[in-house]
């Protein structure tokens, strides 16, 4: 006789639509791959020495939930310079990946308040992580004409209404548009205005010309500012992450990981560790590459009269694509990140790569 | 008002783990994280495909190579038929494997029949996902025994789930084959889901047996079983466990594991792929290492005239300190403070649980000798 009691469980789940949301690849699988959440390189030797160093080393046990201590430092030290913050060790928390930094911001944070401001168009791990355990959202609307980012009008209103906790993303996930410098100072205006708080995406800002505006350079006491560890650098299937937050938010934060995970691989901490002193030029060299691939693919795409979505950040663009579009990208074989997922659906995004400009002709 | 006051979240061994490290003699008897190295041809494997599989891209549920070595393992060991494609999910260790069994089980207001003493993050778990816990408890004379009649009384209209951990963290009791078809058939009969935590499967002592439920008739269908490498191979640090269960369910569990993390470290899958598949002697090595160390330990406690459940599996004992008339956080801290040897106080596993320790035997003997030296001398002057 069939479980009435696994029939419910099942249909508990299926109502659940966030869940069923698919994710992007976390790193690229070969140069046709132009959908997933990290482009692939190869990884620098230096960072392979520094995990077989720590691996032969003993380093193979659990480690403090939070991370190990010189990674966290890393970290605060990056951020603090790249973003003009001024965090600490102790207020950075090392994560197994991008996902598990939302899910601890938006459910662990997010329980501190009644509601939570999304916007209607983010990474699908947004919606997936509010969907473990559902809280209430206040859906922000996005403009495209501004890169899929919630105007500040609209943040505004969304105050007025209450709200008093917000994702966001800057970099979008799905465009690459980002909020200038004059627009982060005037949302950490409004917050402070309103005792609100952010949990601020800003994984992507690194290939942003203008560099890294980040929300928590102005608020840092009511600011999460989340991203992977090292974006770009090859560690994308290794699958480091870090919530850089108030310490008050951290220690909640920390239960929880050590509820769900214990602590992050050692093995990818000690990748991550040495990915952090060679970052920086390593990364100076492929913004400069992808800045000129992705000039080319927008020079070709604005000649084949394409409809592009505004977007900042050199790793990726975005663009108006229908189905037969789409279907043209498939026959070329090109995989695309498909704006549906994100909350945009004519909308596709492609990374920039070798193959950016094949996909560039493809839906030409 | 809109903001709510944050919840305060204190952890007992936070405390205790801390002070631990501010000694440069300390002896650890407390976390159950094995003291051997992980094994050096996982510790190759994880170089070679830190070269040679740099590009490889796991979906959540895991790599197939690795779920395909994982259905092999179960089928070997705990005599559980599974599909690879369809009825694995790979995980962040144990403890991600077991938060997502909870939340694909259990939902608010869902009763967790849970016999106690546990794992304390069962409990944590089941909070997060709004369920409830409904504890049988046990007893140190009756070597922990779970009654299946007693577990049985404890079902209510609620009741959606029980929890099965053979052998247990921290009381060490191994289910009988017996008890534990005799579970399986009140889950069967009350229409109840089956967590099953096999993590300490390998590790049994004397005549006891390892049994899984969902290797019984009637029992996979309705069961979520964990496992994962860190007790086994000393691999702690991997972060690498698994979840098996039927498909239905399991498509579940993925989809879970894909919002709670997205998925597992392509270096660790490798690396279990080569646990999994490769040489074994140093797992059978281990067992009989902490066999000899259990001797050890359980050994003392009689000096001390201390009363216990006998461990008859996984790499603890869980022993009374009533006679002291304390507390055992109180315990556990002078030990540390005044000897320097880290024990858990049962309290951080159950609030009934406050007049016991948990001690480990993850330690290599001479440390053990000594910390259980030291220990006597603790325990004399309490």
């Amino acid at each position: 006789m069939a479980s009435q009691t696994k029939t419910k469980i099942l249909a508990r789940h299926a109502a659940n639509a966030a869940l069923n949301i698919p994710l992007p690849g976390i790193s690229m699988r070969g140069a046709h791959d132009l959908g997933a959440d990290e482009p692939f390189y190869p990884l620098d030797e230096q960072i392979i020495a520094g995990a077989v160093e720590a691996l032969e080393s003993g380093q193979t046990h659990y480690v403090d939930v939070p991370g190990i201590a010189p990674l966290r430092e890393a970290i605060a030290k990056h951020l603090n310079a790249a973003c003009g913050t001024s965090w600490q060790s102790a207020n950075i928390l090392v994560t197994a990946g991008m996902q598990e930094a939302r899910f601890l911001t938006i459910q662990i944070i997010g329980a501190q308040y009644d509601q939570i401001g999304v916007p209607t168009v983010a990474h699908p791990g947004v919606q997936k992580a509010l969907g473990v355990r559902r809280r209430q959202v206040v859906s922000l609307s996005v403009e495209t004409e501004q890169g899929c980012l919630p105007s500040l009008d609209e943040i505004a209103a969304t105050l007025k209404k209450g709200c008093r906790l917000f994702y966001l993303e800057s970099p979008s996930r799905l465009s690459g548009a980002a909020y200038t410098q004059n627009q982060v100072a005037r949302i950490a205006d409004m917050l402070a205005q309103h005792d609100a708080a952010a949990i601020w995406d800003q994984g992507l800002a690194r290939w942003v010309d203008e560099g890294c505006s980040s929300l928590a350079a102005l608020a840092e006491g009511s600011t999460a500012a989340i991203g992977e560890a090292w974006h770009g650098i090859g560690l994308g299937s290794w699958l480091v992450g870090s919530i850089a937050a108030p310490t008050d938010w951290i220690a909640p934060m920390q239960s929880q990981k050590q509820i769900m995970a214990i602590c992050t691989s050692t093995a990818s901490q000690y990748a991550a560790l040495a990915a952090s002193e060679i970052f920086g030029e390593t990364h100076q060299q492929r913004l400069g590459q992808m800045r000129g691939q992705r000039a080319a693919a927008l020079a070709m795409a604005s000649e084949l009269g394409l409809d592009l979505v505004p977007g900042a950040a050199n790793n990726l663009l975005a663009l108006h694509a229908d189905a037969s579009a789409r279907g043209r990208l498939a026959e070329a074989g090109i995989d695309f990140a498909a704006g549906e997922d994100f909350g945009a659906c004519d909308i596709v995004r492609l990374n920039i790569g070798a193959a950016t400009v094949t996909a560039i002709e493809a839906l030409g | 008002m809109s903001k709510k006051k944050q919840a305060a979240g204190t952890n007992l061994l936070y405390q205790l783990i801390a002070e631990a490290r501010t000694y440069d003699d300390v002896i650890v008897m407390g976390r159950g994280d094995p003291d051997f190295d992980t094994p050096a041809h996982i510790v190759e494997a994880a170089k070679h495909a830190m070269i040679h599989h740099q590009d490889d891209v796991a979906p959540p549920a895991g790599l197939p190579a690795l779920r395909e070595a994982i259905a092999a393992r179960v089928k070997r060991v705990n005599n559980i038929d599974i599909d690879p494609a369809s009825e694995v999910v790979v995980t962040n260790g144990g403890q991600e494997a077991l938060f997502l069994m909870v939340l694909a089980a259990l939902g608010e207001g869902d009763e967790l029949i849970v016999p106690e003493p546990n794992y304390n993050t069962y409990a944590d778990s089941l909070a997060f996902a709004g369920g409830v816990k409904v504890a049988v408890q046990t007893a140190h004379e009756a070597d922990f025994r779970a009654d299946p009649a007693v577990v049985r009384a404890a079902i209510t209209e609620k009741t959606r789930a029980l929890l099965l951990v053979s052998p247990n963290n921290p009381a060490a009791n191994v289910i009988s084959p017996a008890d534990m078809r005799a579970l399986v058939d009140i889950a069967i009969q009350h229409d109840l889901m089956i967590l099953a935590d096999d993590i300490y499967d390998l590790f049994v002592y004397d005549d006891f047996v390892h049994t899984s439920p969902a290797s019984l008739p009637g029992g996979k269908e309705r069961s979520l079983t964990l496992n994962a490498l860190s007790k086994a191979y000393s691999m702690t640090g991997w972060r690498l466990g698994w979840v098996v269960g039927p498909a239905d369910l399991m498509a579940r569990v993925a989809e879970l594991k894909a919002a709670i993390s997205g998925g597992t470290s392509i270096i660790s899958q490798h690396a279990g792929i080569a646990a999994l598949t490769g040489p074994q002697d140093a797992v059978d090595m281990m067992a009989a290492a902490y066999a000899r160390r259990r001797r050890l330990v359980l050994d003392a406690l009689d000096e001390m005239g201390m009363q216990y459940g006998v461990p008859q599996g996984g790499q603890f004992v869980f022993a009374n300190i009533a006679f002291t008339g304390m507390d055992s956080a109180e315990v556990a801290q002078r030990i540390l403070s005044e000897q320097h040897v880290l024990a858990y106080p049962g309290s951080a596993f159950s609030k009934e649980r406050k007049d016991y320790l948990r001690m480990t035997f993850l330690q290599p003997e001479e440390q053990l000798i000594e910390g259980l030296r030291r220990m006597k001398l603790a325990m004399a002057s309490l």
